[in-house]
């Protein structure tokens, strides 16, 4: 890597870094929001509502992906092509199974008639986690675009550079989900 | 649901809407005539920092125009007891007053100091660009469709009337229709794209500068463009997060801000750590413009320079402790608003220490009363005034008192246009032959600044008594015998005043374009390294770079009689390519917002998908990758 780029590659780093603060404050704004109007006094709670299982599965999927993201990562710096396609295609495909558990588990509930409106509980339930699914959403599209740039075959480095800043947000979006776990779903299940 | 544009229609909408045809003929004929079109596809496609600044002063300040006419409407209401003046009143008042504020503060004052941060700041630090130019015109996009959806509304005769604070249970519970979401969704879009801005600004300064200008040896607009922007990072998102828990509880039914579980006050919480911090992203920018200007007119370095910076970080800190003095009254208890009575008072020593360095960074210099420093001097004991009446806010007990009175209104237009309008302006004639090439009218524009000044004291100086007195604030009526009336009057006149030294702005643009007076590289005898540029500044600054041994390092060099030392050996920089997709996805954001403000829920799916769509062409075809050669990642 140039000079040249390695200096415009810090920039993105650190200005891709402070909008991940960004997202941290907002994250934390809605864990606030939760906590403040978790549970209700009245409607659905989450005791009734969350499950271990679908909670274990779907964090399973996700949690890992980021490791399958590294894995992906560390083939591609020894130049070993396939694995690296594999590891980003693996990467791919639990976030988009996360994605389908959390659109099921959405789903059951709002066709429970436990919806937005339901109480604040559920309101500040779907702001948040639903965000935090917007946000995986968002990854597999950036994944696509990783792919066709593969395809494109563009230069090297600038490929290592949208990973690079890929990487950091798909970890983020594994962080966000560690902290989901811990304040939205754990108190209410053990 | 139906667009209300057939039907009954209210005067002043109709007036507007053949006001807009009558001016966008007029421009377009203009354009087509003078064969400009080119140009506008240029700055519709363009990342370069400084016509991405001139577009934002150039929509902030057609902004500006629209709620100052807003301002002059309610004034004239105001001018008389127990007034019907045209349709003002009531409701109509509401939305004007709610507009006014809107308006003033997110797309007028906050994009022109964007605006100037934009021209300026690289131009100061000697970079050639923004760190990221292609993010830079999203952020400009974004602001511009914003405001432009806000202020459709009001051609819709759907404009919000809730204030510019979005009080629930007001913005939640009694109004659903579609008024208040035009404020949820305007200031929710161009509010992202100040987000990606100060991100923007933050790395350039930090990472930009020419070779050996230390952050010691930074002119003090770029400190207070960095400050600025930190405190958009945390204050903006913030205000998103709110305007987002607005938006599930006033379209998808969720409940935080009203209803049996919800609470009003959590929505004061949540607005106010956005806008007490507000405040101060609006006043320091001004204070790093007066700064510059002060020094430049005085031939004197700044006194004080490390007290300046500090004080600039103490006031952007302390602001955001301070945030529930705007909640005095709803009952946090005594302890919760002593603690934020002190904060706030605690202000007030940065902020003079500032004032009197800018006092003896006069002492003894060589004064020169241009227009800039005009509008800088005249800030001072403006803004003096504004802090005390600041400082008896803060009493919390008093403020029992004052609350949502006239002496309020008084006291945030003193601080608010005192230091943010008179420095934008001075910014604007300062910086002026940066942006166009040429210098503005000395003699009208120091018309402009005395007509503005005299009637800015003579329109709020009143509403100080008039307050005290007890006129309520959002009223729309008084009557007479309540001793108000004269006061009342004379803060009308004031307005009217403000309003024609605007005229005589315009006259000086028109006249500065109709003769086109040169500037030349350095019209000021500056001291920064703006003044080492070209004027208008080209699309390739910095070549060759210089470097920089001192603060004010122009300064010195004209005054040792050597050229300044250059280098070769430049900090990269990304290309600044023409594309117009950062315009496209503005456009996509006005339609994306329209189908959410009226539940077309197909129209926002589809706007959403085509926003993805090209970060998505964005991602596989940005211009480095045409740019570069190099190695492929495969063969
Ligand atoms: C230039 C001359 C201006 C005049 C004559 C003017 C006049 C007024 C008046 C009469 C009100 C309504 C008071 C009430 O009934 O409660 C008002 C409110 C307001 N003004 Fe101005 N104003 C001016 C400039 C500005 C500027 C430059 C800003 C900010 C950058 C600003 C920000 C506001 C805000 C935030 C409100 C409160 C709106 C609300 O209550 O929701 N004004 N102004
Ligand atoms: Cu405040």
């Amino acid at each position: 890597m140039s000079e040249y780029e390695g200096a415009l590659l810090k920039d993105k780093k650190i200005g891709f870094g402070m909008y991940l603060g960004v997202e941290a404050i907002m994250f934390a704004t809605l864990f606030t929001n939760y906590i403040i109007f978790t549970p209700s006094p009245h409607g659905p709670q989450p005791g009734e509502l969350f499950e271990a299982k679908s909670l274990i599965l779907s964090s399973f999927f996700l949690l890992s992906s980021s490791f399958t993201l590294i894995g992906a990562e560390r083939f591609l710096s020894k130049g070993k092509k396939l694995g690296f396609l594999i590891g980003l295609g693996i990467t791919f495909l639990f976030a988009a199974i996360f994605l389908g558990l959390e659109v099921k588990e959405f789903y059951k509930y709002v066709s429970e008639g436990n919806g937005v409106s339901a109480n604040n509980f559920m309101a500040s339930y779907f702001v948040l986690v639903g965000l935090h699914a917007a946000h995986v959403a968002f990854g597999l599209g950036w994944m696509a675009a990783l792919f066709t740039n593969w395809m494109r075959n563009i230069q090297k480095h600038l490929y290592h550079e949208k990973l690079k800043i890929f990487s950091y947000y798909w970890h983020f979006v594994d962080v966000m989900w560690v902290v989901i776990i811990l304040v939205v779903y754990l108190r209410f299940l053990i | 649901m139906k667009l209300p544009i057939v039907g009954f229609m209210p005067s002043d909408v109709i007036a507007a809407w053949i006001f807009t045809f009558v001016v966008g003929a007029i421009i377009t004929i203009y354009v087509l005539k003078r064969r400009k079109l080119p140009l506008i596809w240029d700055y519709m496609r363009t990342t370069n920092h400084r016509k991405i600044g001139t577009l934002y002063l150039l929509f902030g300040f057609v902004f500006f125009l629209r709620a100052g006419i807003d301002a002059l409407l309610m004034r004239s209401q105001l001018a008389l007891p127990n007034n019907h003046f045209w349709l003002i009143q009531g409701e109509k008042y509401n939305e004007v007053f709610t507009t006014h504020g809107t308006i003033m503060i997110f797309f007028a004052a906050m994009p022109m100091l964007l605006g100037l941060m934009n021209v300026a700041v690289p131009l100061q630090i000697g970079a050639r660009d923004l760190a990221f130019p292609y993010l830079n015109a999203i952020g400009f996009w974004l602001f511009f469709a914003g405001g432009v959806f806000f202020n459709l509304s009001f051609f819709f005769n759907q404009a919000p009337s809730v204030g510019w604070t979005g009080y629930a249970p007001l913005s939640t519970e009694y109004t659903p229709g579609p008024n208040t979401n035009f404020y949820v969704f305007g200031v929710q879009v161009s509010g992202l794209g100040t987000i990606l801005t100060a991100i923007n600004l933050i790395v350039t300064i930090l990472r930009h500068r020419a070779p050996g200008m230390k952050l010691t040896r930074m002119p003090l607009f770029p400190w207070a463009a960095l400050f600025t922007s930190w405190l958009i990072l945390i204050a903006f998102t913030v205000l998103a997060i709110a305007l987002y828990l607005m938006m599930f509880e006033r379209q998808f039914g969720a409940a935080f801000f009203s209803g049996d579980e919800g609470d009003p006050v959590y929505w004061q919480h949540l607005f106010w750590i956005f806008g007490h911090p507000e405040v101060y992203i609006l006043a320091l920018p001004a204070f790093g413009i007066f700064s510059d200007i002060i020094t430049t007119f005085s031939k004197k370095r700044i006194f004080g320079y490390p007290a300046m910076v500090v004080s600039l970080a103490l006031i952007g800190f302390l602001g955001l402790m301070v945030w529930a003095h705007h909640m005095f009254t709803v009952g946090l208890g005594a302890m919760a608003n002593t603690f934020f009575a002190i904060t706030t008072m605690m202000i007030a020593i940065p902020t003079g220490v500032k004032v009197f360095n800018w006092l003896f960074t006069m002492r003894g210099g060589i004064i020169r009363f241009t227009t800039p420093m005009l509008f800088a001097l005249g800030f001072i004991p403006s803004f003096v005034m504004g802090g005390v009446t600041g400082v008896m806010l803060s009493v919390s007990a008093a403020d029992f008192q004052y609350h949502d009175t006239h002496f309020v209104v008084a006291h945030f237009h003193y601080v608010i246009i005192s230091s943010t309008i008179l420095g934008i302006f001075a910014g604007i004639y300062y910086w002026f032959p940066k942006i166009t090439g040429y210098l503005l009218d000395e003699k009208l524009g120091k018309w402009h600044f005395w007509l503005f000044l005299f009637g800015f004291h003579m329109t709020f100086l009143p509403m100080h008594l008039t307050g005290l007195n007890g006129m309520q604030r959002r009223a729309y009526v008084y009557y007479a015998g309540e001793g108000l009336t004269a006061l009342n009057f004379t803060s009308t006149v004031g307005a009217f005043l403000m309003g024609i030294s605007m005229l005589f702005f315009f006259w000086n643009l028109y006249k500065t374009f109709r003769f086109k007076p040169i500037a030349g590289n350095d019209p000021w005898d500056g001291r920064t390294l703006e003044w080492t540029q070209a004027s208008p500044s080209p699309e390739n600054t910095f070549e060759p770079m210089p470097v920089v041994h001192t603060s004010d390092p122009y300064w010195f060099a004209k005054k040792s009689g050597h050229a300044m030392i250059t280098t070769d050996d430049v900090r990269p920089m990304p290309p600044s390519p023409q594309t117009i997709l950062p315009f496209l996805t503005g456009i996509l954001m006005i339609s994306l917002s329209f189908g959410m403000v009226y539940h077309w829920f197909w129209l926002a799916v589809l706007s959403g998908a085509g926003v993805f769509a090209i970060m998505f062409i964005r991602n596989v075809s940005d211009e480095r990758i045409k740019m570069e050669k190099g190695e492929k990642i495969h063969e």
